[in-house]
């Protein structure tokens, strides 16, 4: 429905990575993605290192505009000097970027479409209220959202990965590395994030967690 | 050649096209910076007091998200008026009367648009926007040969021909505004309706062979 918002009122902080305002699903936007990101501190991410390219991507071109503050991005391994008022469109699904707050308070508005077909939105966005229920700390609203996300796309590892999560801060073990092997099988790249995610750390010394994940990365990697 | 995997430019070093003679400066970012999967483009308004959104409906089916990237501005969207500081989203559903005319100077407004359910096609109005832009901007020579290219590649979309006989009409080119306009009405007789009520073609209504 048409409307207006600020952006210091849809912006949401989840104690950990960038604030995000979900404009896109807040006003129901369906032919183009659209997310404002806020890195709080200098030197915090505002667009966390991804490509449109892999299999939990849309292929997306995407326009950054640097709505306030003062970001360094880092496009296909080149340094950019972002300032407010700079637009970085990266055109190649392929290539990695990333941008960081070299101000406190720096926002990133991203806007994304693939070229060539109807948008649809991005599955990992549909994760988007639920992760406003991490950030509460509503760890059982969480979980019945996730269920009814999984209820609608069974095979999304997203989802699955997002559970575990909310089973292990709840204290429930054995639900929680269910949910990892999962979501694990579906998308072996989750296991980078089960060895680091401090949200799995009760269950990080279950029996049965290093069958699932691997050992634990001494390395750090993904941090 | 390859293509660049990415492109950036700064706010500041985007054209300024003037859209009307109020000041209302249209500055395209799709166009510059070659984007396809949606429209975007943002709109100036230095003085402070001029539009800087046009009043319109999007009569091809477009959603559009407008951002206040700077400034102060008093949109319109439907029957409600919205006081929109620097920071507010303006969401219009195609359809839904929108406009903004600027509180504070150098207001900027930045616009997002792409018609739900198809892939986006990159809409004709951005080279008529160029095109009467170098005509407002004095340099008549330009404004035709831009407008004169467009057709050429586009010979089947009415509104290149529609607009290139306003700019003929409105240089005072009788046979070149009628030759467009009567191609424009062959290629959609909706371009018939639009030149009945088109302030450029006043001064032709009375000439016989005029087609509208």
């Amino acid at each position: 429905m048409s409307g207006s918002a600020h952006i210091s009122d849809l912006t949401l902080d989840f104690g950990q990575g960038p604030r995000w305002a979900m404009v896109r699903s807040h006003f129901g936007i369906s032919s183009f993605g659209v997310n404002a990101y806020t890195g709080a501190k200098v030197g915090a991410n505002v667009i966390s290192e991804h490509d449109e390219a892999g299999p939990r991507a849309g292929r997306h071109e995407e326009l950054y505009f640097v709505s306030d503050g003062h970001a360094t991005f880092t496009v296909d391994g080149d340094e950019i000097d972002a300032p407010y008022g700079t637009f970085v469109f990266v055109r190649d699904p392929e290539a990695k970027r990333k941008a960081v707050a070299v101000e406190a308070g720096t926002t990133v508005l991203a806007v994304g479409s693939a070229p060539g077909v109807a948008f649809t939105p991005s599955q990992w966005e549909r994760q988007a209220p639920i992760l406003g229920f991490f950030a509460d700390h509503e760890y059982d609203k969480a979980i019945d959202g996730l269920h009814e996300l999984l209820a609608e796309s069974p095979d999304d590892p997203t989802s699955e990965f997002n559970l575990a999560c909310a089973y292990a801060l709840t204290g429930k073990k054995p639900e929680a590395l269910e949910h990892l092997r999962r979501a694990i099988e579906l998308d072996p790249d989750f296991r980078d994030n089960a060895r680091t995610d401090s949200d799995l750390d009760s269950i990080r010394d279950e029996p049965g967690f290093s069958a699932i994940a691997g050992e634990p990365d001494s390395t750090g990697a993904g941090s | 050649m390859t293509e660049k995997p990415y492109e950036v430019v700064h706010l500041d070093e985007l054209d300024r096209f003037p859209v009307d003679d109020e000041g209302l400066l249209w500055r395209p970012v799709r166009r510059r910076l070659g984007i396809t999967a949606f429209g975007t483009n943002a709109y100036t308004a230095e003085q402070g007091t001029e539009r800087v959104v046009e009043e319109h409906h999007e009569q091809d089916g477009h959603e559009e998200l407008y951002f206040v990237a700077s400034g102060r501005a008093t949109f319109v969207l439907g029957d409600e008026e919205i006081d929109a500081p620097a920071g507010t989203f303006i969401y219009a559903e195609p359809g839904t009367k929108r406009g903004a005319v600027a509180t504070e100077p150098g207001t900027t407004v930045l616009a997002v648009g792409a018609k739900p359910g198809v892939p986006h096609e990159v809409s004709a109005w951005e080279e008529v926007f160029v095109a009467f832009g170098y005509y407002r901007s004095g340099d008549e020579l330009k404004a035709r040969e831009h407008l004169t290219a467009y057709v050429a590649e586009h010979d089947d979309a009415w509104q290149g021909h529609y607009n290139l006989a306003c700019l003929e009409a409105l240089t005072k080119n009788r046979d070149g505004a009628i030759k467009e306009l009567r191609r424009a009405i062959e290629l959609d007789p909706a371009a018939k309706k639009y030149a009945e009520k088109d302030e450029d073609f006043d001064w032709l209504r009375d000439d016989p062979e005029f087609p509208a």
